[in-house]
């Protein structure tokens, strides 16, 4: 049954993640622990779009754009009122959830482009509005904000301890009736409706959760890099995102971790040989795509797993 | 009361009168044939009864509830379930998943599902390929588990689309026996087909549609042998 | 007197614009996909004629059709290596046609910037101007010379463009494919081809529209971002396929943000027709002019 294939990939997920957090036993170089921590910051969008585009079939341009909404919900509150970042956590998680809920509501009836081009001009517009409104969110010079805690170590063991709750949170869902109803609005939202199915609320549902995990992300950063600007929310940063689930593995639990510090690792060693990285990146996700949808996570699976007929 | 009520269900599309001033009832425990040539508005009929399209005009009772402007899974919760004539199915999850979907969505609950969906892929004789992706079922073995699907909650009435179009005459033979037996068991079902002798042997009443409208409804072997139906079929106009 | 040139000015940026959306609708029309890596083709004009133009020296009007072929090879290679197989092949994505363009286009948008970037350096270039007469008066208005016979050259391609696929064999063959496709190969049309011929044909207006614009909107590897997001608000506004449809909606869109720019914000002069493209999406998921498709 299915839930075995889940149970299989969230126990390497966790193996996965207990390796990052042996890390800094090893590694002491701060250059290096911040490489990983953005990795982590991008496996949490990459787990969100995937949760939304992987397994429920919403391919919305706009993860990096909730990510910005969550960093700049939790400094813009600190930057004028003084409200201590861990109240703008959790804020952040509810703006950019309240506002994935609108959103994911109203793109409800769209698919495949018309869906990906509302989602990209979304993202467009949240992103010039932000640049441009100098007086409240300084624009592009970006917002100074404070960090929850001063350690990078600290950082770095908060974003392994999100990271495995999101995982968690993750495989608990797709084992109830949400992971058939999810999956079965990805395959044929017509039939799912005709057996029963409230599409609207499973759609809304995973938005929602989607964009909410991209906001903590994004809110998380901002507190690490301590400052946060319009940057966050470049299409350039989705399409990263995407291409790390894709590389990764789309539609599997661990795809998008393994693609987020993947990518991005690699791509932080690469940065030493040339810039290019997004060339061979993007290029791989064209191969993938193109021939092998399930990734270097299907790859593995056919090279190590033997499973019984 | 009759499990479903039809009257005077218009549906139109610009200038053409697809559905046109349709009424028939279904009472419980009956099992008929709708037929009719390409175009006669058959599927747009369908179409409205399973909530894929609002009427114009007119209104649909299930069980003496108004379901004519409810979306397609509350009618699907109210017990009207339907199977489409190109098999629909939900490719990238195992024939079990499916049959489990199904089931959640229809109320059960996870104990339930699984004890009815392992009932039902014994019954289907869907057993060897239950865990493979349902993409990768054989065109017949999809239309069964459309057709399991149909059945993790007996529903109050299961309209098929074309069952037996393009399917291979075992699986027809199958197909057919398991209407049968649910019949029997006293399940109403509204069967559009163009297979006549499958409608002949199956449906004591069958409706036929012309042009958006019913010409005949009687007992089905009244219906063949009507005149204004075999018109309909082979052409010329139909008297007024 | 400010009105009548916005409005000039307004329609002539509009025709710009449909000179770079129309090929987008072409292909939407034809395989209903958006090409997420339109601007691309855009870039890889603007490229080919500036590198052309100054390193080479070959004369401007020379470097033009070399800018639109280059566009061209652009658009079929990628017809033919990652689009031919959504349909007559296999690509991993099976049923998901729509998502396995989405990622592949975009893919291939980020691989193109990227490479440009590497090969070529960031730096943004000039490309040298058609005509050297500074201004000129049309009218009342003052143009450059540059913007007046670019303006010419698109307008004449249009012109050109719409007679070819209503009048000529394979326009027709398109049309006819764009309507229905399994029809369309059933009564024997080569519907590869046809694909095949859109996405040259979308490439090649893309790069010209890039060459044409290369004095005025200078190369860089990301210059193609900003057509492509006017193409796709284009290409919905005017309803996804229909090449009337972009045109209107193009002009429309120049003299908006025209007059926007000027009576409403200059800062949020882009925003105006991305708000336009969501509110249209979102009452009319077909665009203004487009059909709607039958689900079940």
């Amino acid at each position: 049954m299915k839930t075995d294939r889940n149970a299989v990939e969230f126990r390497l997920s966790l193996a996965l993640l207990a390796l990052v957090a042996l890390i800094p036993a090893a590694v002491s170089n701060p250059y290096w622990l911040g490489v990983i921590i953005v990795s982590m910051y991008f496996a949490l969008l990459a787990a969100g779009w995937n949760l939304l585009a992987g397994y429920t079939g919403q391919f919305s341009m706009a993860p990096a754009c909730f990510a910005m909404i969550g960093a700049y919900a939790s400094g813009l509150l600190s930057y004028h009122w003084n409200v201590s970042p861990w109240i703008g956590l959790p804020a952040a998680i509810i703006v950019s959830a309240a506002i994935g809920m609108v959103l994911g509501r109203i793109v409800m009836r769209l698919r495949g482009p018309y869906l990906a081009l509302t989602t990209l001009s979304f993202a467009e517009i949240m992103r010039l509005v932000i640049g441009n409104s100098y007086s409240f969110t300084r624009g592009d010079l970006g917002l100074n904000v404070p960090g929850l805690f001063d350690s990078r170590l600290v950082y770095y063991y908060v974003f392994v301890g999100v990271l495995v709750a999101v995982q968690t949170g993750l495989f608990l869902l797709l084992r109830t009736k949400a992971g058939l109803y999810l999956r079965a609005i990805r395959d044929d939202e017509i039939a799912a409706a005709s057996r029963g199915v409230d599409v609207v609320f499973w759609k809304t549902a995973a938005f929602t959760m989607s964009t909410a995990m991209s906001g903590l992300a994004g809110a998380l950063y901002g507190g690490f890099s301590q400052l946060v600007s319009p940057e966050l929310g470049l299409i350039a940063q989705t399409g990263l995102v995407i291409c790390m689930v894709v590389i990764g593995g789309i539609g599997s639990l661990i795809g998008p971790l393994l693609g987020a510090f993947l990518v991005y690792a690699s791509s932080e060693a690469l940065r030493e040989v040339g810039g290019v990285q997004l060339i061979v990146f993007s290029f791989l996700v064209i191969v993938f795509a193109r021939f092998y949808r399930e990734g270097l996570w299907g790859l593995a699976k056919r090279a190590f797993m033997r499973k019984p007929a | 009361m009759s499990c479903l009520s039809i009257s005077e269900v218009r549906k139109s599309f610009g200038g053409l009168h697809a559905v046109d001033g349709v009424s028939f009832d279904v009472d419980y425990g009956e099992l008929i044939g709708l037929i009719g040539p390409n175009g006669s508005g058959k599927t747009t009929l369908l179409n409205i009864l399973s909530g894929h399209q609002p009427p114009d005009s007119g209104q649909v009772l299930l069980d003496g509830r108004p379901i004519h402007r409810l979306k397609p899974e509350q009618i699907a919760q109210a017990g009207l379930l339907r199977m489409f004539q190109l098999t629909r199915v939900f490719r990238r999850m195992s024939a079990f998943d499916n049959l489990l979907t199904a089931g959640r969505a229809l109320g059960l609950d996870h104990a339930e599902a699984i004890a009815r969906a392992r009932q039902l892929i014994e019954e289907l004789t869907l057993t060897r390929v239950r865990d493979l992706d349902a993409g990768q079922l054989s065109g017949g073995q999809q239309k069964l588990l459309e057709f399991g699907c149909c059945f993790m909650r007996p529903p109050k009435i299961a309209l098929l689309d074309e069952p037996f179009a393009a399917v291979h005459p075992t699986m027809k033979e199958t197909l057919a026996g398991f209407i049968r037996k649910h019949h029997a068991e006293g399940q109403t079902f509204l069967i559009v087909s163009h297979d006549m002798p499958v409608i002949v042997e199956l449906c004591p009443r069958t409706v036929c549609m012309n042009a958006g409208s019913v010409i005949a409804d009687e007992l089905t072997r009244a219906v063949l042998n009507d005149p204004v139906v075999i018109e309909a079929y082979l052409g010329g106009e139909v008297a007024a | 007197m400010l009105n009548v040139d916005l409005l000039i000015n307004g329609l002539i940026i509009g025709l710009f614009y449909a000179l770079m959306a129309v090929g987008l609708t072409l292909i939407f029309g034809i395989l209903k996909v958006v090409n997420f890596a339109h601007g691309e083709f855009y870039m890889v004009g603007t490229y080919t004629y500036t590198l052309v133009a100054l390193k080479l020296g070959v004369d401007p009007w020379l470097a033009l059709p070399l800018a639109a072929g280059a566009g061209a090879i652009v658009g079929s290679l990628t017809e033919r290596m990652l689009m031919r197989p959504l349909y007559s092949g296999y690509t991993s994505w099976g049923m998901l046609k729509d998502e396995y363009a989405v990622v592949v286009t975009f893919a291939l948008s980020l691989l193109l910037v990227n490479l440009v970037d590497k090969v070529i350096g960031p730096y943004s270039q000039r490309g040298p101007a058609l005509i050297d007469i500074t201004r000129m008066s049309l009218g009342p208005i003052m143009l450059s010379g540059q913007k007046l016979i670019a303006t010419a050259v698109a307008a004449a391609t249009i012109v050109a463009l719409a007679l070819f696929i209503r009048y000529s064999f394979w326009g027709r063959q398109i049309q006819a494919v764009a309507q229905n496709r399994l029809g369309a190969s059933l009564a024997g049309i080569d519907t590869a081809k046809a694909s095949n011929i859109v996405f040259t044909l979308s490439g090649a207006l893309a790069g010209l529209s890039g060459a044409l614009l290369a004095p005025i909107i200078n190369a860089s590897p990301d210059v193609g971002s900003f057509p492509a997001i006017k193409s796709y608000v284009i290409v919905v506004l005017g309803g996804m396929g229909s090449i009337v449809g972009s045109i209107a909606a193009s002009l429309t869109l120049g003299v908006l943000e025209g007059f926007g720019a000027v009576y409403i914000s200059y800062d949020y002069r882009d925003t105006f027709g991305l708000v336009i493209l969501m509110l249209v999406l979102l009452v009319r998921p077909q665009g203004l002019f487009g059909e709607k498709g039958r689900d079940v």
